[in-house]
């Protein structure tokens, strides 16, 4: 065989493939997209309906809003904040929820963190079984637990003179005790990647497990503890019940019960409905878009809650 | 079966990166041949291209007398071998090796019959219900290959089929690949970084860098002609060496030297040089072909320190540095030599390589080719 | 020429699946004092749970065995009124219609959308809008979606848009009888007028060219007639050659049981369409009344004829769905009320669900796209190269690639809707609660009762060993 060098022929350039883009393409982007405003008209809806005037609600339907734009306004904003923080108002409902959101998140990323670190660095036998029964409690209702609860609160209410239920801090605790097992279920797995080397390394140095917690483990896994804490953050700010069971007869409720609330009060007072959902729905909605990546890897990981 | 031909075949990214670059390539019916070349050098591209992975921005492809381009891979005839093996995971062995034949709406007794056929000669029978997750890796590569089979089709393409397998199994499975082909006939295109399996499986190898064909021919046209300096430095293990000498006449004589090397020309390498109106020249030579002693005629001569013996049993690998560059030889264990040791290295003309160091290309034997022009391989 | 073929089968493949600890008896340095110090912190986390946790399940099963004021022991009676209660079943009807729809949907768009935003650019902001409503709380979005499903189609976006296409393609007439109410148009029947075919009325008698005739109607409401600017009915006046008449509201207010005379102070009936209709019951002409009531058919040829007020005036407008109801979808009307419980499908759950889906199919879609991502693109071009079009790889490749991802997701979508609370409470009407209810609404109903909390601890323990299977699944897939 040889081998020729052989001048290049000028060939024929190739077809000019322009349109693509097949038809099934152009149908599939509408189709998404009629999806996609589907998705969104109840949210726009709801706020809209907040920024008509009270008493437009019954009368005629959001949308006409398109029409006639200049009928928006904030007075059901400025009615709602204008109330203050008097118990019952709006105001004092969301600061209740902080109150009750940000120790839960705060306790139950700490106590998970603790809690996964002793199940995988730790060096204790059994540590197999008692992750399975965390497993095992991620899925138990916290109905199975409500009624005991409450009780035990009252008992120790009447014996200490203390506060439990019926207060903040009573909800705080059945919130933590219930955002545990996903909480260690989550860092335990996130703590199981990292290689064991690094703390023997530490361990021959002479570092304990406090220091090896704070100064190793804890670092390297704020991703997983940043996703903890947005989806507990989320879970607890969305929570209904537990509130109700422990703080229904309160005079400071949290925004789920407000809103709730509104709708055994009157029939058609959507214009204080609307807007307590909306300014229920800012803060969750904000730590959303300021850590999408983060909640949405808690999601993942949770795909078990 | 049939052959591809790749007609200036290129591929180019929208951020404007040429991955492949003019691929001309004439493949025979029947013919196993080698892709090779460095990680990154457009190979397996090339090989998507032709399945219909991945669009050809320019160029054709024509499988037997049909151009391809247009086609999606369901239609072009082919089977492909991955890489990763890419089977079925939910599906059993015997099902991964019948799906090809069922979307084609074989009747079942011929899809049972071709089955059974390809486990037998791969030895798969007894897996034939099992799913890939309870197979090993090399059991898994060869249902690959079963699956491949079945299909009879026009052309087998094979991604780097051996990579993922220890270097034992590795060696078993090259010998059988290289048995199914003379069995079945099939025109195969190999992908392979490796250059020890290029040469030992291929009919003939396409040397590839960064886009662009380099050689393609023979594994012994490759070894003992390499068009340009990137071949001849990929081709052989441990590769060529390479040292860069001045061009001199003396009254008639042309001689090539350097520091610490020198070569005497045979009679026809005399006349090219003496053309070529080159003051300087890369002088090519293997490691194999180097000897201990003086010269004694025309030929290459290199005095080398030696750094490492390594002992290799019939023969010694010895590294060694020669003015500044480095200089592998393996001579015959039976010269002890030892470290710090400067020795005189020689080799004969006729395994000299001299290439054109702007260019790279090949200068002698061949003469200087004309800059532009690609290198189709012909029949012949 | 046969192949020989190796037979060292090494190197079994690791399973897939979570990491369990390889390592029980970790090497390096430490002894009792890292002991300690790894226990003590699993201390914490121990305590909370044990106290809130552990010891509240064992008390709630033995408070469930307990009446209502949980001195006397009263074994399972509480089990067993949980399933003879008419209101309890039907709540756990409604778990089971949650179960059997919507983990199935939920996972079935999740699958699409991961599907489908796979070949666009803009996924990212698709996956975004879809994955929002998960950041809304259940309450709020009950509310949100209650409004949607409004009954007055001047509000609910639902039933606006359905009077929207009802209205084009039934337009109401301007004196609608509304079939619901138990109206009829025969009973609008008052002087001159008889039900005629197909919702019609028509005149008594026969009229020719030149004469008159008047149709007197009741139960026409005073207030439409303003609305349609009726004035005071005028007695006709005959025409040669044409046919006149008079349509009007046959009540006085003066002399209401008078019947059958044009009093100075009934109105006639404007805007109302007649025809002119011959024996054979084709209609050869059409006019409308004028605002006193009065009409007249010119040149109405010879023959006989009679008036006929058509049907297209009491057409009924959409006055809208009750969504948010518990209409049975299912035909259980008929049926004893503890079958109707079992059997019945409140349209308040497809509502609910609907929403429910809004919330949650982000969830399903971003999971499923997850997996959708790691799945080895080599094995989808091997499918390819075998010959399947994309259909048939998505169905027959990808889809059960996909099986383990579609099991979590479907799992875990059923144990959140057999727990499903907040969205009932805030989206089925007042009137619907009892209708719509799911055992988390009742062990919460029973709790706030006085007496309940034996009955709330046996529904919770139900609603517990429903949900032991999946916790099962859980454990199983954990393992490995």
């Amino acid at each position: 065989m040889t081998v020729q060098a052989v001048p290049l022929p000028v060939a024929a350039p190739p077809p000019n493939r322009r349109f693509r883009v097949r038809p099934s393409r152009i149908v599939l982007n509408i189709v998404l997209a009629a999806i996609a405003i589907f998705w969104l008209v109840p949210s726009i809806g709801i706020a809209i309906i907040s920024l008509r005037p009270n008493g437009t609600f019954e009368q005629s339907g959001w949308w006409t809003v398109l029409t006639a734009p200049a009928q928006l306004t904030f007075s059901n904003y400025q009615h709602l904040l204008s109330a203050g923080f008097n118990a019952g108002g709006v105001l004092d409902s969301l600061t209740t929820s902080l109150a009750i959101t940000i120790p839960v998140t705060i306790l139950v990323t700490v106590i998970s963190s603790l809690t996964a670190y002793s199940l995988v660095f730790g060096r204790w036998r059994g540590r197999t079984t008692v992750f399975l029964l965390i497993v095992a409690l991620l899925v138990l209702p916290l109905q199975m637990a409500l009624i005991p609860v409450a009780s035990l609160y009252k008992v120790v209410d009447n014996a200490t003179g203390l506060h439990f239920f019926g207060s903040v801090i009573g909800t705080i605790i059945f919130h933590v005790a219930f955002g545990l097992p996903f909480g260690i279920f989550l860092m335990r797995n996130f703590y199981s990647g990292i290689p064991h080397d690094l703390l023997e390394a530490g361990r021959i140095d002479g570092a304990g497990e406090w220091t090896l917690f704070r100064k190793v483990v804890m670092p390297i896994g704020i991703p997983a503890l940043a996703s903890l804490a947005i989806f507990q953050f989320i879970w607890v700010w969305n929570d209904l019940l537990v509130a109700l069971i422990f703080l229904g007869s309160s005079t400071h409720i949290t925004l789920t019960m407000y809103l709730y609330g509104q709708t055994r009060a009157l029939a058609n007072n959507y214009y204080i409905i609307s807007t307590g959902a909306v300014i229920s729905i800012i803060i969750p909605l904000i730590v959303f878009f300021a850590f999408q990546r983060y909640f949405v890897r808690g999601v993942l990981a949770g795909a078990v809650k | 079966m049939a052959g591809v031909i790749l007609d200036d075949l290129t591929k180019r990214y929208d951020g404007g990166a040429l991955a492949v670059d003019k691929l001309n390539l004439d493949i025979h019916d029947g013919e196993f041949v080698c892709l090779v070349g460095p990680s990154g050098c457009g190979k397996t591209t090339a090989l998507r291209m032709i399945a219909g992975l991945e669009e050809i921005t320019s160029g054709e492809v024509r499988i037997g007398d049909r151009v391809v381009n247009n086609l999606p891979p369901r239609d072009r005839d082919i089977a492909m071998v991955f890489q990763s093996y890419a089977l079925y995971p939910h599906m059993s062995v015997r099902d991964n090796m019948a799906f090809g034949l069922q979307l084609r709406k074989t009747p079942k007794a011929d899809i049972d019959k071709a089955v059974v056929e390809a486990a037998r000669i791969l030895d798969l029978e007894r897996f034939l219900d099992r799913k890939p997750g309870q197979l090993s890796g090399g059991q898994r590569q060869r249902v690959a290959l079963g699956r491949a089979i079945v299909r009879e089709p026009a052309v087998f393409l094979m991604d780097e089929p051996l990579s993922n397998l220890d270097a034992k199994l590795r060696v078993q499975t090259r010998a059988e690949i290289a048995r199914m082909h003379t069995r079945l006939e099939a025109t195969m295109i190999y992908v392979t970084h490796d250059q020890v399996e290029a040469m030992t499986m291929g009919d003939r190898i396409a040397v590839i860098n960064e886009g662009v064909l380099q050689q393609a021919g023979t594994p012994k046209e490759l070894y003992e002609l390499p068009k340009n300096r990137f071949v001849a430095g990929f081709i052989g293990s441990p590769s060529m060496n390479f040292i860069d000498l001045k061009v001199s006449q003396d009254g008639g004589v042309v001689r090539l030297s350097g520091e610490g090397a020198e070569v005497r020309p045979d009679d026809t390498q005399s006349a090219l040089l003496r053309d070529l109106g080159q003051d300087t020249v890369t002088v090519g030579f293997r490691p194999e072909h180097l000897e201990l002693g003086a010269l004694t005629g025309p030929g290459l001569s290199v005095t080398v320190v030696v750094d490492v013996v390594e002992f290799l049993g019939n023969d010694e690998l010895i590294h060694g540095s020669s003015a500044g560059r480095d200089v592998v030889a393996i001579i015959n264990a039976d010269n002890t030599l030892k470290v710090g040791e400067s020795v005189t290295l020689t080799t004969s003309p006729r395994r000299l390589h001299v290439f054109n160091p702007a260019t790279g290309l090949r200068i002698t034997d061949n003469g200087a080719a004309a800059p532009g022009v690609a290198y189709r391989v012909t029949t012949g | 020429m046969a192949v020989a073929v190796s037979t060292s089968d090494s190197d079994p493949v690791a399973p897939e699946g979570e990491i369990l600890p390889t390592t029980s008896k970790p090497a390096g340095g430490g002894g009792f004092r890292s002991h300690l110090g790894s226990l003590l912190f699993l201390l914490p986390g121990a305590v909370w749970l044990l106290i809130i946790v552990v010891y509240p399940f064992i008390a709630t099963v033995v408070r469930s065995l307990y009446d209502g004021s949980g001195q006397n022991f009263v074994g399972l009676s509480n089990y067993k009124a949980i399933f003879s209660t008419t209101d309890i079943i039907v709540s756990l009807k409604n778990n089971v219609v949650w179960v059997v729809l919507f983990p199935f949907l939920v996972t079935f768009f999740g699958l699409v959308f991961a599907v489908l935003t796979e070949r666009i650019r803009w996924s990212t902001a698709f996956k975004t809008i879809v994955f929002m409503p998960l950041v809304f709380s259940a309450t709020a979005a009950g509310l949100t979606w209650a409004s949607i499903f409004f009954i007055d189609p001047h509000t609910g976006m639902v039933n606006a848009a359905i009077q929207g296409v009802s209205n084009a393609v039934n337009p109401p007439g301007l004196y609608p009888v509304d079939p619901t109410s138990g109206q009829t148009v025969s009973s609008l029947a008052a002087t001159g007028v008889q039900p005629g075919p197909g919702g019609t009325l028509e005149s008594k008698t026969t009229v020719s060219a030149g004469g008159t005739v008047e149709m007197g109607l009741i139960a026409i409401s005073p207030v439409t007639l303003q609305q349609n600017g009726a004035t005071t009915a005028t007695v006709p006046a005959a025409a040669s050659g044409a046919i006149t008449g008079l349509v009007w509201r046959d009540f006085s207010p003066t002399h209401p049981g008078v019947r059958g005379q044009v009093l100075p102070d009934e109105d006639g009936i404007p805007g109302v369409h007649l025809s002119l209709v011959d024996l054979t019951g084709s209609s050869v002409a059409t006019t409308t009344t004028a605002s006193d009531g009065t009409f007249k058919f010119a040149n109405a040829g010879s023959g006989d004829f009679r008036v006929q007020i058509t049907a297209n005036n009491f057409q009924a407008g959409f006055n809208g769905i009750f969504f948010l109801g518990t209409q049975s979808l299912t035909p259980t009307s008929t049926a004893s009320p503890t079958l109707q419980a079992i059997l019945s499908l409140p349209i308040v759950d497809i509502a609910m669900i609907i929403a429910y889906l809004w919330i949650w199919a982000g969830f399903a879609m971003v999971v499923i796209g997850a997996g959708l991502a790691a799945l080895n693109r080599e094995v989808l071009e091997a499918a390819q190269i075998d010959g399947a079009s994309e259909w048939q790889t998505l169905r027959r490749v990808t889809v059960p690639m996909l099986q383990p991802v579609l099991v979590v997701v479907f799992v875990t979508m059923l144990i959140n809707v057999l727990k499903i609370f907040d969205i009932i409470l805030n989206m089925a009407a007042p009137s619907s609660q009892a209708g719509a209810a799911t055992l988390a609404v009742d062990i919460y109903n029973e709790f706030l009762s006085p007496t309940g909390a034996g009955l709330a601890a046996a529904l919770a323990v139900v609603l517990f060993i429903l949900v032991v299977p999946a916790m099962l699944f859980n454990l199983k897939r954990i393992r490995g």
